[in-house]
């Protein structure tokens, strides 16, 4: 045990340079930053939106068309130009997004229940999410105004009835139904709520993947660029007491760089979906359909993620001792990315019950896709799934875990190598 | 002198290639035995064998009744190894990788502070021994290391090119630091191309070609069996 910590300290020591702190800090500070200026933006998106109006018309009915898109959380520019040209020249100098020109004989065309045009120029002044939202600003417009005239029709030619009545004759009440658990709302709030919540979960699980792998895989290959690891080999310690402080403090130091980059992640995804998740009734549903991590799910997630670090720590120590050096070790990590990067978009873009046999049962063949899957799985009260899961993980964990063993306990360590050119041997 | 060595017909492959063909040596107790020859002729293979780094083919090993394929543990507990092109990590301070690899040796505090304390004499690098490893010439890397190989006074000391890297000055130190060692009671096994320091240091000399021992002796003895001047000759005269 005192060996163990000596050496695990000297890992961890070794892992955790200024330089990797430095820079996790730094990316942080970066997605803290980039975050609060998303979650402004869309802030400012979701407020009251500025439009232009040229208002040929100037009848009475435009005047209380513009009163009622005023109600209608839209801040309304009038300008002053004397035709369609200018209004657009005016409206280009300013900073509203969208000009609507209402045309003149518009209220005496409403005034006899016949249709009439109206101009609408959206100005694309950026291309980003939140600046190519004005085709959005303008199909409100455009409802609103709808809305405001047919109701206006319906008012004066049925005044008994509620135009809302006229128009929507039948309502519907929605239920969702998850398993056992049934939740009066929207499908597809609900949806985006799940996608917005389960998109943490994955990127993380990415990241503490990758990010272990890649230590454990330097570490190895450091020693042996280093010439350190004959050294550490002769020393009084089992192998496996090295393998295994390698591992662990792969895992702490890929653990950490996990947490410092996802505080900076979260901060950024709460600027860009926070609104989802905020919406007033769900977080209701949400607990009523059993959506919401409990006490359980949190631990069997735990534990499926406990076992696929377990299970790239194992690979990733094999593919290390392959490396010749540092600069072979970036290559040698690229199988590891390709084997979490594969269950991260599939689980994200495809359901695995539509899948074919054989891509089915590669993606289940890869350790990975298990605690990707994991997340749906608990959502969906699938449990068997989830230790299924656990279990092939377990198994592949022993088997790498074996192999590594032996590797570490034999001349391999020394002489496996990956390379193109004809093997070297010292003699 | 009991023999603390015993290698009796060590052959190893790497694959169809045949690195040692049969080797056979016994170190004594305190005594400083050598391997030398060419490059490839199989010197860092039977160290890395005797090291436990490397397992034999066929053969034995035995270190102080310890077997090297049955017991590589025990043989660890009374071996250090210092490899030609061995380094120190560079992240931690010279001070902080003694204190490291004295705690794999030391049953407590005190006895990790004396190996610490041996090591420090040992590499002599007075303060640099506070700063980080990345920051010391080739040859003060040596000496640390060299330092750590004898600070647990080893009851075998496996170098390989002792003074591989080092100038002049460094490399004579590093030569009286090895004799007054052994004349302490540490035996040693090194292997080395440079001849005259074979000659300095080594109580006995095995020369070795193609994975075979061809003559071994003290270096007086050779010399008056092959009827030499130096070492570099009755190699020459062996290999004939």
């Amino acid at each position: 045990m005192k060996n163990f910590r000596n050496l695990l300290i000297k890992e961890i020591k070794d892992m955790l340079t200024p330089q990797l702190i430095i820079s996790l800090l730094f990316m942080m500070a970066l997605f803290y930053f980039i975050g609060g200026v998303t979650k402004k933006e869309a802030e400012k998106a979701a407020g009251k939106q500025k439009i232009s109006i040229l208002d040929q018309d100037g009848s009475e009915f435009s005047r209380q068309l513009l009163a009622g898109l005023q109600t209608m959380n839209f801040e309304v520019e009038k300008i002053k130009a004397a035709d369609p040209a200018a209004a657009v020249d005016a409206a280009r100098a300013g900073d509203t997004n969208l000009l609507v020109i209402i045309p003149p004989g518009f209220g005496e065309s409403v005034a006899k229940f016949e249709t009439k045009e109206i101009q609408t120029y959206t100005y694309m002044r950026n291309f980003s999410i939140m600046g190519t939202r004005s085709s959005g600003i303008l199909r409100g417009v455009i409802s609103a105004i709808n809305t405001y005239l047919s109701d206006d029709f319906l008012k004066k030619k049925i005044p008994e009835f509620n135009p809302q009545n006229v128009k929507n004759p039948i309502k519907s009440k929605d239920f969702i139904i998850i398993k056992s658990r049934m939740a009066e709302g929207s499908a597809a709030m609900i949806a985006g709520f799940v996608a917005s919540q389960s998109i943490i979960i994955p990127v993380i699980l990415m990241m503490i993947l990758i990010y272990s792998s890649q230590m454990v895989i330097s570490a190895i290959a450091m020693e042996k660029q280093n010439k350190t690891l004959e050294t550490l080999l002769t020393v009084p310690i089992s192998r496996a007491t090295i393998v295994s402080a390698k591992m662990l403090a792969a895992g702490l130091a890929g653990l950490l760089s996990a947490a410092i980059y996802m505080v900076g992640f979260r901060s950024y995804m709460g600027g860009v979906m926070g609104g989802i998740a905020n919406a007033p009734g769900v977080s209701q549903v949400v607990q009523k359909l059993g959506l919401a991590f409990d006490a359980k799910a949190l631990v069997i997630l735990g534990i499926s993620l406990f076992f696929a670090i377990l299970c790239a720590l194992a690979l990733a120590t094999i593919l290390g001792v392959l490396a010749e050096d540092f600069r072979s070790a970036q290559s040698l990590i690229m199988p590891m990315i390709f084997l979490v990067m594969i269950p991260y978009f599939i689980s994200m873009f495809a359901d695995i019950k539509t899948l074919s046999l054989p891509i089915k049962l590669l993606l289940l063949a890869i350790p990975f896709s298990h605690p990707f899957l994991a997340t749906q799985n608990i959502f969906l009260e699938n449990y068997r799934a989830v230790l299924f899961g656990i279990l092939y993980m377990a198994v592949f964990f022993a088997v790498m875990v074996v192999i590594a063993a032996r590797i570490f306990s034999t001349d391999r360590v020394l002489t496996m190598k990956l390379r193109w050119r004809k093997k070297k041997v010292v003699l | 002198m009991a023999p603390i060595l015993k290698v009796e017909g060590l052959k190893k492959f790497y694959g169809r290639l045949e690195a040692l063909k049969g080797v056979d040596f016994q170190v004594e107790e305190g005594e400083i035995f050598a391997l030398i020859g060419p490059n490839g002729a199989g010197k860092t293979t039977t160290l890395r064998i005797v090291a436990t780094l490397l397992t034999p083919s066929e053969g034995k090993v035995e270190l102080r009744g310890f077997d090297v394929k049955k017991q590589p543990e025990k043989i660890r507990e009374n071996i250090s190894y210092l490899p030609e092109e061995a380094g120190a990590y560079r992240n931690l301070r010279g001070k902080d990788y003694l204190k490291f690899m004295a705690n794999f040796y030391a049953r407590t505090d005190d006895e990790a502070s004396q190996f610490i304390k041996r090591a420090e004499g040992v590499a002599d690098l007075g303060n640099r021994l506070a700063e980080k490893v990345g920051t010391y010439s080739k040859g003060m890397v040596r000496k640390l290391l060299l330092g750590r190989a004898l600070m647990t006074r080893p009851a075998l000391a496996i170098l390989d090119e002792p003074t591989s890297g080092l100038d002049v000055i460094n490399s004579l130190e590093v030569r009286e630091i090895i004799k007054r060692y052994a004349r302490e009671g540490i035996s040693v096994l090194l292997s080395s191309h440079n001849m005259l320091e074979i000659e300095f240091l080594s109580d006995r000399v095995a020369l070795v070609d193609k994975g075979r021992i061809l003559d071994a002796g003290t270096p007086r003895g050779l010399k008056e069996k092959y009827q030499a001047e130096n070492l570099e000759t009755v190699f020459r005269s062996a290999v004939q």
